[in-house]
């Protein structure tokens, strides 16, 4: 301590060099003040940093506003120059708190509304310029290749691996069910149908979603960070046609590939399942695909697929277009790519299978 | 020189509905060194996008030789493929080399063949001093080089307007000063306007023909003439603050 406050008779005598190593014995000293008279002298006092002023210009108030009376008194210009900004703050008007009233709630909520209304009409702009730049400008071919390895080539082993272990986890459960009742003949037309109609194109989707969507909202995200979109519009860059399309294109090339991979893999998950827990043969389990399944449940993921393509590279380009600030709104960006994506596929996929009940040979409600 | 080649009327913008410039115009006279200049906040950057089109103004409009270029896309597109932009960070694409960034808007809006292309490009690097480094990876070069070779992109087509964002900033006084000679070669050799944001006196000093001040108080124009008449002459308290630093005062 190279400070110290010394109390005596109604006189408080600060002094030495206070610091923030000080504020615990200062605080005790001046706590105990009573009411009444008292004079704080800073005479001996060589300084005073400003957290120290800060605590003893607290507790003089809170003092003064019980009934005691503090004077400052021999202070040197240093410490007087800080309690004197202390004191021009004080009698600064105060900035209006927004309060948080139940009509703030409304207004925070209509706010919300209108981000999303927002975000939905930005989306919408946004696909139509990337359609326009996509039929009225030169393709690059390269680049549409490289999006198709990162998004598709690279993408194969972990849709195939995670589909195929969907498909045992359903065989399994869908078998063990049905085999209370000795149907588990019925379970590769059940899994066949879950996995073609449903399972692997919204897994297919939520993982692209994942790995691609964030991917595209994060380059395209720190290209605006650094400037790098401005230069491009600026040199007179279409950027729909050079940031999105290519992006665009070459996942609705390459989902439809992934899906038809991502079908087989869980039916081969069912295979597997059959074989090693309900004993199934393979030729079975092979012939009662072929039995269940028409053509057009294979297609049906493909359509979707395309779907699914524009939606994911759309949303992530977008939300990569919007970044503004540093480096934090990039990672949002990715973070709403992919729940926005996510949350579109899924509407489009419910969308999608309401129609498919009425479109699909041999189904009817 | 007294043929307008920008014209920014009563131009009244800025971000998120909040106002930065307020009725704010400016005439920019073919072959000329307008730097614009200010304390930070006071809407440079902004006045920059605004004429390059980055943002729509609220009110006021940019005319690029007497034509608006807010009247069409098609109107803004042709401007910008007259115009040459640095940006503060050079703005370099990551995933190309300096050379194929240099090269971008000439295999985007030309003809030519990859062996011209390459030509013209080595041509323009070594007007910045950086033809040996044509092959890097921009960035892995230091950020003087990154916005030497981001002029050399700047330059490719040879516009009729290069616009400079913060040239100075982050670079030291020799590579700045470096910097500032082969902008005003440019402008001398090609006559080729430029406008330039910075706030780096010595730059200010050494490059511009004439200066436009702009204050955050005010949301515009505060001062508008030569360097060393403004820092001389001024009556302005805060003219004479800002270039009070380096004339001494």
């Amino acid at each position: 301590m190279n400070g110290e406050v010394i109390h005596n008779d109604g006189r408080i005598r600060v002094s030495g060099r206070l610091t923030l190593g000080d504020l615990k014995d200062v605080t005790a000293s001046l706590e105990g003040i009573s009411a009444g008279n008292h004079v704080l002298d800073f005479s001996d006092c060589t300084s005073i940093d400003t957290c120290i002023a800060a605590r003893i210009w607290s507790i003089t108030e809170a003092k003064t506003a019980n009934g005691a009376l503090l004077e400052f008194q021999g202070m040197n210009q240093d410490i007087k120059a800080l309690f004197d900004r202390f004191r021009a703050i004080d009698e600064r008007p105060q900035i209006p708190v927004q309060k948080h009233t139940l009509l703030y709630n409304f207004e925070d909520i209509g706010d919300k509304v209108l981000a999303t209304w927002d975000t939905v009409f930005g989306l919408v702009t946004f696909t139509g310029k990337a359609f326009k730049a996509l039929f009225s400008g030169k393709v690059r071919g390269s680049v549409v290749a490289y999006y198709m390895e990162q998004s598709g080539v690279m993408a194969i082993p972990i849709v195939i691996t995670l589909n195929w272990l969907m498909g045992v986890v359903l065989g399994y459960q869908a078998g063990y069910q049905m085999s209370q009742f000795g149907g588990e003949l019925f379970m590769p037309a059940l899994l066949a149908y879950s996995i073609c109609w449903e399972i692997a194109p919204m897994m297919t989707a939520v993982l692209v979603a994942g790995r691609s969507g964030s991917a595209f909202a994060a380059e395209i995200g720190t290209m605006k960070v650094r400037q790098e979109v401005d230069a491009l519009e600026v040199m007179g860059f279409n950027i729909s046609g050079y940031l999105v399309t290519p992006k665009m294109l070459a996942l609705f090339l390459v989902m439809p590939l992934l899906i038809t991979a991502a079908n087989f893999a869980g039916m081969a998950g069912g295979l597997t399942a059959g074989g090693i827990f309900l004993k199934m043969p393979a030729v079975v389990y092979i012939d009662a695909l072929k039995e269940a399944l028409i053509p057009f449940d294979l297609y049906w993921g493909i359509i979707k697929g395309f779907f699914f393509s524009v939606i994911i590279s759309v949303t992530g380009s977008y939300m990569g277009i919007r970044v503004r600030g540093g480096p934090a709104a990039v990672g949002k960006a990715t973070t709403s790519a992919v729940v926005v994506s996510i949350f579109l596929v899924i509407m489009v996929d419910a969308l999608l299978s309401l129609l498919f009940i009425h479109i699909r040979p041999g189904l009817s409600l | 020189m007294t043929e307008k080649i920008i014209q920014m009327e009563s131009l009244t913008g800025g971000y998120d509905g909040k106002v930065v410039l307020r009725n704010v115009s400016i005439d920019v006279l073919k072959g000329e060194v307008l730097v614009i200049v200010g304390k930070s906040g006071c809407g440079k950057s902004t006045t920059l996008n605004y004429m390059l089109g980055l943002h729509k103004p609220y009110s006021g409009r940019v005319l690029f030789d007497g034509v608006d270029i807010w009247s069409s896309q098609k109107v803004l597109d042709a401007a910008r493929k007259r115009w040459g932009v640095l940006f503060q960070s050079g703005a370099l694409l990551g995933n190309y080399t300096v050379i194929e960034n240099v090269m971008l808007p000439l295999k985007e809006f030309t003809s030519l063949t990859k062996a011209e292309m390459m030509d013209i490009a080595l041509s323009k690097l070594e007007v910045v001093g950086m033809e040996h480094a044509a092959f890097e990876n921009p960035l892995e070069i230091s950020g003087g080089m990154q916005k030497r070779a981001g002029l050399a992109r700047a330059m490719v087509l040879d516009p009729e307007v290069l616009f400079f964002d913060e040239p100075s900033a982050g670079l030291d006084p020799v590579t700045s000063a470096g910097l500032d000679e082969t902008i005003l070669s440019v402008n001398r050799s090609l006559g080729t306007t430029l406008v330039i944001v910075t706030h780096e006196l010595a730059s200010i000093f050494a490059i511009s023909d004439r200066v436009i001040m702009l204050d955050p108080e005010e949301q515009g124009i505060i001062a508008t003439g030569a360097a060393r008449d403004l820092g001389d002459n001024s009556e302005d308290p805060r003219v004479r603050a800002f270039f009070g630093r380096k004339m001494g005062e």
